[in-house]
């Protein structure tokens, strides 16, 4: 086979690898803005800080890996619900750049604490799940990757069954029509509550599955060594914002493309991931501005 | 006894009335039509009764019992429910997950509401040909039926369907009406809210509302009679 053909078929692989992350990003970002109608900028940071939490119970405090991941989770959850019930839900009849500033404020108070907590700290490393990584002529999949791809199935499976759920109904519902909701006896604010609360688990579960792959800082899974924020945007718009399936398919494409800047074509442009992804994003905002990934009749 | 009452309620959109001060009683088993123009008041009260508008002063008691602190969704648990105006369906959920979610304050009682799915099919037998598609891409008059099957799965003891009749041909308007009384007749009270004169004969009692406030009542003969058409809404 060509070399051209085998470097792609390598960033097909680790492009799917890395983009498991940027689509546990992306399906938190479209749950978020179904029903609030806002980028959650904060996506991101509820994974750094469930990173954080994790960190903490593991390695400050000695706790063992299953739990303190858990804690880590819960970490992630209790910064989703405080976000809802402190910024979003005082700011439900404000506009939408407000409640996006007030996202923007959200991620920034986290980065502020982790920073404040952790300046001391030079280099943090999250141990890995398993150490083991599997060599072959394309790529070298760590067991950690293979694991967080694993997972991303099962959260796509779950979401997809939730959403056919009497409380998945009642979200859909709540987010098509939200007085009929109320009029059906349906507590909006609880579903919201529940949205915000999901929408973090699946940020903390990117967290703390990415933050092992390389040592971490403030603002990891936003604009650090993660940085998966612009990436899970960018495959949250490739599902038109609306579908949870075209997040999945749009997180792996976006890893795809992204890794497309690692070809030995490209040797040479500085930047080149970076502006792989750009481009990608420009072509279809130019071309497609609905979407790539979006079925016609959404229903998870 | 009275379902509902209804006692001096005034409320308003910021600084501007639009009830000032209305009284009436709903009575068990009856159906009532409250009838006036655009902007008479109609939607207004209903709203303030299924608890979406707050009201500025006033009184409703549903079965006896104060609804003030009662949220909207603890009012349908109490067996109040309302079709709104401009039908509200869930559009991007099949016939069938919108009825269901009619359900929800029941939802622990799954057989009930299976029973009452089957009511409702009953009533509108169109709806169980579409179960399965999407509601939003149902015709006005089958949305109509669904909004109104919708409210009825909560097996409401009072069931208000705000304007039933908006934007459907006269014969679709009646079949929605016609199915209305048969929901009455199985043991629902209900108000309608019209400005539609021909709901009239549907109904054992008329409440003519004008500029916020309930300008005459109409019971039997009374209902049919041409003159009040003409004095109440120019038709």
């Amino acid at each position: 086979m060509s070399t051209l053909g085998q470097e792609l078929i390598t960033a097909a692989v680790i492009g799917v690898l890395q983009g498991s992350i940027y689509a546990m990003v992306a399906l938190g970002i479209v749950l978020v803005y179904r029903a609030t109608g806002v980028f959650n900028f904060a996506q991101a940071e509820f994974g750094t800080t469930a990173l954080f939490g994790a960190y903490t119970a593991h390695v400050v405090w000695g706790w063992g890996y299953a739990v303190s991941f858990g804690f880590g989770l819960v970490v992630g959850v209790v910064m989703g619900l405080l976000t809802e019930a402190l910024v979003i839900h005082p700011l439900r009849k404000a506009s939408r750049v407000t409640l996006l500033v007030g996202t923007a404020g959200v991620a920034l108070t986290a980065i502020g604490l982790q920073f404040w907590k952790y300046n001391e700290t030079l280099i943090m490393v999250m141990p890995r799940i398993s150490d083991g990584f599997h060599q072959t002529k394309y790529g070298s999949p760590t067991d950690q990757q293979l694991i967080t791809v694993a997972v991303l199935v099962a959260v796509t499976i779950a979401l997809a069954l939730f959403f056919r759920s009497p409380w998945g109904l009642a979200i859909q519902a709540a987010q098509q029509e939200p007085v009929a909701a109320e009029l059906v006896g349906i507590n909006v604010r609880s579903v919201s509550l529940l949205i915000w609360g999901i929408a973090a688990l699946l940020g903390g579960l990117a967290g703390i599955l990415a933050g092992p792959n390389t040592t971490f800082s403030a603002a990891f899974l936003s604009f650090g060594a993660g940085g998966a924020l612009l990436p899970g945007f960018m495959a949250a718009v490739l599902a038109g914002m609306r579908s949870m399936s075209g997040a999945v398919a749009g997180g792996l494409v976006v890893g795809f493309v992204e890794q497309l800047g690692n070809l030995t074509l490209l040797v040479d442009v500085n930047g080149a991931r970076a502006m792989m992804l750009f481009v990608f994003l420009l072509l279809v905002l130019l071309f497609k501005p609905s979407g790539l990934f979006v079925p016609r009749a959404v229903t998870a | 006894m009275a379902v509902l009452e209804v006692q001096d309620l005034v409320v308003g959109y910021g600084q501007f009335p639009v009830l000032h001060g209305i009284n009436f009683v709903i009575e068990e088993g009856e159906v009532c039509v409250l009838l006036g123009l655009n902007g008479a008041g109609k939607t207004t009260t209903v709203s303030a009764i299924a608890g979406l508008l707050k009201p500025t002063s006033g009184e409703i008691r549903f079965h006896g019992k104060s609804l003030r602190r009662r949220s909207p969704s603890a009012r349908v648990k109490d067996g109040l429910s309302l079709s709104p105006e401009g039908r509200r369906i869930f559009p991007r959920l099949t016939v069938s997950q919108n009825l269901r979610l009619g359900a929800w304050s029941k939802r622990r009682d799954t057989r009930q509401a299976r029973q009452q799915l089957d009511l409702v099919f009953g009533y509108f037998p169109r709806l169980a040909e579409r179960g399965n598609q999407m509601a939003g891409t149902l015709s006005g008059g089958e949305q109509q039926m669904l909004a109104v099957g919708r409210a009825v799965m909560s097996r409401p003891s009072l069931l208000m369907i705000d304007e039933a009749s908006l934007g459907l041909s006269p014969t679709l308007a009646r079949a929605v009406w016609e199915a209305t009384a048969q929901i009455a007749r199985d043991g629902t009270t209900v108000l309608m809210v019209e400005q539609n004169a021909g709901a009239l004969p549907f109904a054992d009692r008329a409440l003519l509302m004008e500029k916020g406030t309930l300008v005459h009542t109409a019971v039997g003969d009374d209902i049919r009679n041409v003159n009040l058409r003409e004095a109440y809404l120019g038709a």
